[in-house]
């Protein structure tokens, strides 16, 4: 029978839960699970997610019952994690040292030597033991029945969850803030604070002030990603990739957009085995040369090579090993375990199988199975493959978690839930988080899920004394010292920002250029007048990529409304630029705030609703709901810029977004005209540019400006002066170009300023095109030469594009290994 | 026997290489029968970090980085040693083959150390075809050393020695196919089929003198590096060296680089590197008897 959380089975309820129950019942019917809706949404838009509908489900979702423990019981957990801890250190200590437990007989010798997250490369040939082995520890509970909590394994990786604990507790304060005026709780912000403190404590003398820390992640498609972009937010420093890191002169640097940057420490969100192509797994996703640079200058957290302490097996041997190197009892048990390798324990498992769960020696990643919950074909597979190699087997003893009350519709209902605890070293010893992550268990089997939904708890500890609540890291630490935060943008980032403003820039053109067209399409008989606009304007739709010209050109405007439908619908080409700006928001998602990520999700969906109603509607309608569709674009656009002006720091991220968007418009704004100027029969008859110029004010929005300064008279040189030359105007080009200028100097401040000026050389030329045509004699033949200086200045704009691509982002190629494994090479001798 | 060596690892590039780090293991290490004179490794262009160590196995390591543009890249490694490999025990002495592979497992005493090279690693998996061919050497109770000599000359006699057919990547169920390949193939399948046995066995890089002196065989090796099989021989005994490719115990014709569980242990020179487009390798080896 498990033991429940809440209740202690003689009708009474546990003392921890009395206030919260009493908050919770007060609440009112059908306010709870409101408030989880409300909860569902607060995650959804902040992003844990990705953004676009269909995309699949977020891997993380909340419960918002909370789980407390009361202060005494933590204090237990605390001294015992804080113990474990010590072991495991002391045993990856040794390992990666003497390995006095191998040559003494106290760890059998496979449970190293054919574990694969035993690294070589991380051992110290002279057989000192190393000191720097783990800075974090975190370790998955369950409570048996008879009330004691168990480790069902022990981690060493870069405390994941740690940050969706923090974010949950705020989310949770803000959803429901009622929990918390019910009691007193220890505040689990000022584990963040030692955290920091730490880092700044190891990072090593030499990396000097200019030393920083990083954050590696494997990248986006990793499971783990939102959590690395959380963590390093809150731990302040740069999230980074392989390919934004590079060892020079036995140091460890980062790429940023103001040359290499020197990194102290780097925090670990990745396999151990990944970290160095060079000396561990040649397809990893770290940095060559990482290793022989953390002998010396860099610290890696934890260090690679700490995974070994996760091996399931392991645990059969903590008691002892807990008495041998720290002559103390082990005072948090593990779930009762046995290594197979071991004859006597394969008996004492075989003997009774249906009380034991089979897992991997040395994988803790995979769940346990249980013997007799398998199908006998299977479970004789399973059998067979423990006698062939017993000791690559774990067996842990089957035990019920306890039960805690969770959310199911509007009613609480116990589920079996597991906690995971956090613990960081400080200046004195380890120190664990007051609070945790809980994980409600779908299945039977107690492990966290490796794969799938993770339905979590906020869990709570108590505070009794009114001295916790003060926060007892902030005393303990003392001063902290004064931290630089990432100030300088790797190119990476730096690189997504430039071209989420050039998708975002594309977007809104296209859809302008779509509701001017489709204004047009949806008239009933057009004029021969209107149908020389709709030659232009598929000229232009064709450049932007939104129509295929052959597949139009001598049709009517029936099937010109239909190519229109379709580059606006759901799988069209308007779709699939709102992709691109989901995707690049997606990955800038740790650099921008709370709020504008918000809205940009909100307005990302909100416009994936407007194009789905495009589809299965009848000609009329559909170009109706096409025209609302585009204004929501445009709307959403038009926000993103505001939000961006009112909220983003004026640092790179900023600048170089704005600069996106510049280069896109000026070249659209460049190719567009000279469109436009090349209305179809001004060859002829040099007067009809003045529907040209009429269509070309449209297009760039400036119809209204061009009116009240000129009232209906429509002229050559005026209009142009307005679209081309006239930097006031933000939908003209000269605008976009003195916008270029000015930004990339800022970029530059002050270092080398070769792409201002030669930004700067472009402005002359709309200048001297505005100047030609006032000075002709007949203005509108004049026009007739500007499409091909046009042409020239877009093509001059892309080529400054690509410089700024080659000065700034530029990325570390992909490293390649030699040596090894280069199968087209064949081999002599043996190379 | 003293022994001058020089081996000399080329690479040029297509394109110019940006950034370059490479490991090598290139120095003989240090053994009771192997005395190092000298050991040198030296790169072209200048490299802009090295250094120096030595790695888990115990084996002599050297790291070097580059930073600067270039289109080739030289290893000049140069070495001289003393070597006098003690003479096998009597195979009849040793005990079963059995009773080694039970010291092993138990892996206390002075065995501990073996059990490292008792288990699967990326290029020596265990292979049950493998195993199959193997079974004849390793009747119930015989010694293992016995066993172990049968096995070295029985692929040296089924195997041929053939360069260009297999590379340093090529699986050992290939190998056993073909029945053809170089001496680091045939180290690979020796190797897992001892460890099949439960016999700890370890991958010996080095260098072998192809060119015979006075009265003695030609060797197979093509005057390149060489690599060949260390075999556990039960606590009292240790570790033995036998050479697949050519059929014998390894004496006074060998020196010894290093050893690791595998090729990719001890690889004698591997590297990341940035740009450089097509490569092209090329790799001299020199030994020759030198005075003291």
């Amino acid at each position: 029978m498990a033991r429940d959380e809440m209740v202690d089975g003689k009708g009474g309820l546990r003392p921890q839960w009395r206030n919260l129950l009493g908050v919770l019942a007060g609440l009112g019917h059908g306010v709870l699970a409101e408030r989880a809706k409300r909860l569902d949404r607060v995650m959804e838009e902040e992003g844990v997610a990705s953004l676009l509908p269909g995309s699949p489900p977020d891997p993380w979702r909340f419960d918002p019952i909370p789980l407390p423990l009361s202060q005494w019981e933590f204090s237990k957990l605390e001294a015992g994690l804080t113990q474990r801890a010590q072991l495991l250190e002391a045993i990856l200590a040794d390992l990666y040292g003497p390995q006095r437990l191998l040559a003494e007989g106290a760890l059998p010798a496979p449970l190293v030597y054919a574990n694969p997250a035993f690294l070589r490369p991380c051992r110290r040939a002279s057989g000192e033991a190393p000191n720097d082995l783990l800075q974090f520890y975190a370790a998955d509970l369950m409570r048996a029945p008879d009330g004691n909590w168990h480790v069902l394994a022990d981690r060493t990786g870069l405390a994941d969850g740690l940050a969706h604990a923090l974010q949950n507790r705020r989310r949770l304060g803000r959803v429901l803030p009622e929990l918390f005026g019910s009691q007193l709780l220890c505040h689990i912000e000022p584990f963040v604070e030692i955290c920091l403190d730490m880092i700044q404590r190891i990072s090593p003398a030499d990396s000097g002030d200019t030393g920083r820390s990083a954050l590696l992640t494997p990248g986006h498609q990793d499971p783990a990603w939102y959590g690395h972009v959380l963590l390093a937010r809150e731990l302040s420093c740069a999230l980074v990739e392989g390919g934004d890191l590079t060892v020079r002169d036995g140091g460890l640097f980062l790429k940023t957009l103001r040359g290499l940057q020197r990194i102290g420490v780097l925090l670990r969100g990745t396999d151990g085995g990944s970290v160095d192509p060079l000396e561990l797994e040649p397809d990893g996703v770290g940095v060559a040369g990482l290793l022989a640079a953390a002998r010396d200058h860099v610290r890696i957290v934890n260090n690679p090579g700490s995974g070994l302490a996760e091996a399931p097996a392991l645990a059969a041997f903590l008691p002892e090993l807990a008495r041998r190197l720290l002559r103390e009892d082990l005072a948090l048990p593990s779930v009762p375990t046995e290594w197979l390798g071991h004859e006597t324990a394969r008996e004492k498992v075989m003997r009774n199988p249906n009380d034991w769960r089979l897992r991997p020696a040395f994988e803790s990643a995979l769940p346990p199975a249980t013997l007799s919950a398998m199908a006998e074909t299977n479970r004789r597979a399973m059998l067979d493959r423990v006698a062939a190699a017993p000791w690559r087997f774990a067996a842990s003893a089957v035990l019920e978690p306890s039960v805690a009350p969770c959310l199911d519709g509007d009613k609480m209902v116990p589920r079996p839930v597991l906690v995971r605890m956090f613990l960081v070293r400080d200046r004195t010893g380890w120190r664990a988080m007051p609070g945790g992550l809980g994980c409600v268990l779908q299945d039977e089997v107690p492990a966290w899920p490796s794969a799938g939904q993770v339905l979590a708890k906020d869990v709570w500890v108590l505070a009794e004394n009114p001295a916790a609540i003060e926060g007892p890291a902030a005393n303990r630490t003392g001063t902290l010292a004064i931290r630089r935060t990432a100030g300088d943008m790797p190119s990476r980032v730096a690189d997504n920002f430039f071209w989420l403003g050039r998708y975002l820039e594309r977007l809104e053109a296209a859809a302008r250029l779509l509701m001017i067209a489709i204004g047009r399409v949806s008239r009933p008989a057009p004029t021969p007048h209107e149908m020389a606009e709709l030659e232009v304007l598929i000229d232009c739709l064709t450049q932007a990529g939104l129509l295929n010209a052959e597949a139009i050109t001598g049709l009517g405007t029936a099937a010109l409304g239909h190519a229109l439908l379709k580059a606006a619908g759901s799988w069209g080409a308007i779709h699939a630029m709102l992709g691109r700006v989901s995707h690049m928001t997606g990955l800038l998602r740790d650099q921008v705030t709370g709020e504008m990520h918000a809205v940009t999700a909100r307005g990302l969906r909100e416009v994936e609703y407007a194009l789905g109603r495009i589809d299965n509607r009848r000609d009329g309608q559909a170009l109706d709901a096409t025209a609302q569709a585009m204004s929501r674009v445009l709307a959403f656009s038009a926000t993103l810029s505001g939000l961006a002006a009112e909220n983003m720091v004026r640092g790179g991220g900023r600048l170089f977004l704005d600069l996106g968007r510049r280069v896109e418009r000026a070249q659209a704004v460049a190719d567009q005209i000279a469109c436009t100027l090349e209305f179809p029969g001004v060859a002829q008859q040099p007067a009809r540019i003045e529907h040209g110029l009429r269509l070309a004010l449209e297009l760039c929005d400036s119809s209204i400006t061009y009116r009240s300064r000129y009232l209906a008279v429509l002229q050559p040189a005026p209009a142009l002066d307005l679209l081309l030359a006239d930097d006031g105007n933000p939908r003209g080009l000269a605008f976009q170009l003195v916008a270029m200028r000015a930004l990339l100097s800022e970029i530059a401040s002050g270092g080398d300023n070769a792409l201002a000026t030669a930004a700067a050389a472009l402005q002359d030329e709309p200048q001297a095109m505005v100047r030609s045509i006032s000075d002709a004699a007949d203005q509108s033949v004049a026009a007739l030469f500007l499409p091909a200086r046009l042409r020239a200045l877009r093509d001059a704009v892309a080529e400054l594009s690509d410089r700024v691509s080659r000065r700034y982002f530029a990325l570390l190629p992909t490293a390649r290994t030699v040596g090894i494994d280069a199968p087209s090479r064949p081999l002599r001798g043996a190379a | 026997m003293i022994y001058r060596v020089r081996h000399v690892t080329r690479y040029d590039y297509q394109t110019p290489v940006n950034l370059g780090a490479h490991l090598a293991h290139l120095r003989p290490r240090a053994l009771p029968h192997q005395r190092v004179l000298r050991a040198g490794v030296h790169a072209a262009p200048a490299v802009s970090w090295r250094r120096d160590g030595s790695d888990h196995f115990g084996n002599d390591v050297t790291w070097l980085f580059l930073d600067v543009a270039h289109a080739a890249f030289q290893v000049i490694a140069d070495a001289v040693v003393d070597v006098t490999f003690p003479a096998p025990p009597d195979p009849a002495a040793t005990p079963p083959w059995e009773t080694v592979a039970g010291d092993a497992w138990a892996a206390g005493g002075a065995a501990w150390q073996a059990a490292e090279f008792l288990f699967d690693s990326p290029r020596a998996p265990a292979n049950g075809d493998a195993k199959a061919y193997a079974a004849a050497s390793f009747p119930p109770g015989r010694p293992v050393l016995a066993a172990l000599l049968d096995l070295n000359a029985r692929i040296r006699r089924d195997f041929t020695f053939r360069s260009g057919v297999t590379t340093t990547s090529t699986p050992i169920a290939e190998v056993l196919r073909r029945r053809e390949g170089v001496c680091q193939d045939f180290t690979h399948l020796m190797i897992s089929v001892l460890r099949s046995f439960g016999l700890p066995a370890r991958y010996v890089s080095g260098y072998i003198r192809t060119r015979p002196s006075h009265g003695k065989t030609q060797r197979l090796g093509a005057d390149q590096s060489h690599a060949w099989v260390g075999a556990w021989l039960g606590p009292e005994h240790g570790w033995l060296d036998l050479d697949p490719t050519n059929g014998i115990v390894v004496q006074d014709e060998h020196v010894v680089l290093g050893w690791g569980r595998d090729f990719g242990d001890v690889t004698p020179l591997r590297g990341v590197i940035l740009g450089g487009g097509e490569q092209v390798l090329s790799v001299e080896v020199e030994l020759e008897e030198a005075e003291a």
